[in-house]
């Protein structure tokens, strides 16, 4: 196998199981959501192993299908071990199934959250599905653990260390830079960087609270503070569920400018924009714990600013880059270019969702209403799922010379953005409505709002249906003979 | 801030952010300009824009920070009133006082529960964490007279959305 070939047999691995695994997973989020609406009727416990599922399963497909598409970008860059790659993709496969196992049978129902004490404590659950659990996570953190180190040592090596991959010299020696042997390193090596440091971050802190969870679960005498193991539950799930949209931007930073016939070069202002991200996305999870009054204050303020601050990088740089790059440009309109700057207009709007919800006085009345899956929602699927999306198109569209009909650009169209907008609209006016989240059962106006939400959630999933075909069409085409 | 005029503010800015970009992607049907004008005249636009986002963002948090629901010492001082959570009930009092300050203190016998007051027209007005090992006091000040509901607003076990209680503000 050639390593051009060998390098896409990895993408396509990571980024045909992320894509299958969200499938699943958007099918357990559509039971979930027309149960609320009381359209069927099954017992909580079905419904909060199905939520735990849900929750967890969707970060990872996410989490896959991006890092698919990145350690093909960078391997482009600089060869990459493709054992390593495999390697960590195994661990994580096996960490999901670990997980699925804990759901059926094991009906496990702790969140993906699993805030201590709850796994333990007045559980309807076998004690061995907390286990698999347990150690489910902990696999897929130390897979991720694996390709955050491969990712760390691919940009050092390549653009001359710490000091080359951040643009050191190209904010402050600019003539300096010039000079150097090492390339200057382009956006999606930024990208990578902030990937692979941010997310050794957090997957040091998952792993810190999963094995002391895991040691609780072995020796039950093994006491735990709950303070602790919620910053740090936060710390990791916060981070790595974050990254998967700064992972998945390096396809906008690769793909968009082809679309538009123009180029997106590294500046001293992208660097500092970069820079700005690897110290805010790992400090913004404070502010999941607003509501715990007894946090140290400082903790508090931190979070509000840092979450305020993380919103500048992407909103005056990348979005905004984004913008410039195809205003009055020749662009190419194709299912690939749609989903990529559709996506940058999820991530804006989620945002903004996100932003409001990080205000600590607003937080104290939308704090764990439906406003939080509203907004984690609007990026993730309007933002981060495009991107993959946008980027699977890009490829298949690359090698088989086809683009998409108007009219098929249509119907997925209606059914992603327009289904997905009925959809999040449900949650962010049941929020605004008080309506709790995590709720099986929801106090009024929740069902009413849950039942036009799932027909939102039904449209989507016949768009994504649709593309998947369009896919699939794409992909048996003949490749095109100027294809790479 | 009343969840509506959030909203409301969210809906108006999300719809702003709609129209913008489809504007600028439909630049793309006009005849191309090289990317070096465009730059130019864009990052010009983006000093702008960067300052516009400061200020906002300064100001969001300055106006935050009067409100933020922590309270100082000198808060809490009122009438102190002790909340337990239990998987899947909570341990409250049966009256409260009407616009006097009061002190919640809440906290968990088992796992971490959220204590969230809905006003009698149900909206949620103010909520805190109940965790285990710790005692989150919540500063308040009830204005309005009636039948307040609590809601659990932290998962914590299947019976987690049956997990409510209430108390009267006289």
């Amino acid at each position: 196998m050639s390593d051009s070939t060998g390098a896409r047999a990895v993408m396509w691995a990571y980024l045909t199981t992320g894509v299958a695994i969200f499938g699943l997973m958007a099918l357990i989020g559509l039971a979930l959501r027309v149960e609320q609406a009381q359209w069927v009727a099954y017992d909580p416990g079905t419904f909060y192993a199905l939520m735990t599922l849900h929750g967890s399963g969707m970060v990872v497909a996410l989490a896959l299908s991006a890092m698919g598409g990145l350690w093909f970008i960078m391997n482009r860059e600089r060869g990459m071990d493709r054992t390593i790659a495999w390697s960590a993709y195994a661990a994580i496969v096996v960490g999901v199934l670990c997980v699925i196992l804990s759901i059926f049978p094991g009906r496990f129902a702790a969140a993906w959250t699993f805030l201590y004490p709850l796994p333990f404590t007045g559980a309807t659950w076998p004690s061995w599905a907390t286990g698999a659990f347990l150690f489910g996570v902990a696999l897929v953190m130390l897979g991720w653990t694996v390709y955050c180190v491969q990712l760390l040592g691919c940009v050092l090596a390549k653009y001359g260390g710490l000091r080359g991959a951040v643009g050191w010299d190209l904010v402050f020696h600019p003539g300096r830079a010039s000079t150097s042997s090492a390339p200057e390193p382009p956006p999606q090596a930024f990208a990578a960087l902030v990937t692979a440091v941010d997310g050794l971050f957090a997957a040091t802190g998952g792993m810190l609270v999963g094995v002391a969870l895991i040691v609780h679960w072995i020796d039950p005498s093994v006491a735990i503070d709950p303070l602790w193991a919620k910053n740090l539950t936060y710390q990791f799930g916060h981070t790595f569920a974050n990254l998967t949209i700064y992972m998945a931007i390096a396809f906008v930073y690769v793909a968009l400018p082809r679309y538009a016939n123009r180029k997106w070069h590294t500046s001293p202002v992208l660097a500092i924009a970069w820079w700005g991200t690897l110290l805010f996305v790992a400090t913004a999870y404070f502010h999941h714990l607003y509501m715990d009054f007894v946090q140290p204050r400082g903790f508090q303020y931190l979070g509000q600013v840092a979450s305020y601050l993380a919103a500048f990088p992407p909103a005056v740089v990348t979005i905004f880059g984004g913008a410039l790059l195809i205003y009055r440009s020749k662009m190419r309109w194709t299912m690939g270019s749609m989903f990529l700057y559709a996506g940058l207009v999820g991530w804006l709007i989620g945002g903004i969702g996100a932003l409001i919800d990080a205000t600590v006085p607003i937080n104290f009345s939308l704090h764990n209403t439906l406003w939080v899956p509203a907004h984690f929602h609007t990026y993730l699927l309007e933002g981060v799922t495009l991107f993959v999306l946008g980027w699977i198109f890009a490829n298949l569209e690359a090698r088989s010379g086809l683009v998409s009909s108007l009219l098929t650009r249509w119907i997925v169209g209606l059914g992603i953005f327009g289904g997905g907008a009925l959809l999040l609209l449900g949650w962010y006016v049941a929020g605004a409505e008080s309506v709790p989240r995590r709720y099986a059962v929801q106090p009024v106006p929740g069902p009413a709002i849950a039942a036009w939400a799932s027909i939102g959630a039904m449209l989507l999933i016949a768009g994504l249906v649709f593309c998947l075909a369009e896919a699939v069409r794409l992909a048996r085409a003949p490749k095109a003979l100027t294809a790479s | 801030m009343h969840q509506t005029t959030v909203l409301a503010g969210f809906l108006v800015a999300a719809a702003a952010v709609l129209i913008v970009m489809a504007a600028i992607a439909r630049t793309t049907t006009q005849p191309e300009e090289p990317q070096s004008i465009v730059t130019a005249t864009g990052y010009r636009l983006r000093r702008g824009w960067l300052w516009v986002l400061a200020a906002a963002a300064a100001a969001a948090f300055a106006l935050s920070l009067p409100e933020f629901p922590y309270g100082k010492p000198a808060t809490l001082t009122g009438q102190h009133y002790s909340v337990i959570a239990t998987q899947y009930s909570f341990e409250l009092p049966s009256v409260v006082p009407a616009d006097t300050p009061i002190v919640f203190d809440v906290t968990s016998k088992d796992v971490n529960h959220g204590f969230g007051i809905y006003d009698p027209q149900d909206r949620l007005i103010a909520q805190v964490q109940a965790m285990p090992q710790y005692i989150n006091h919540l500063p308040l000040r009830l204005y309005a007279k009636g039948h307040y509901v609590v809601r659990c607003l932290e998962y914590c076990g299947i019976a987690h959305a049956a997990m409510l209680g209430s108390f009267d503000v006289r």
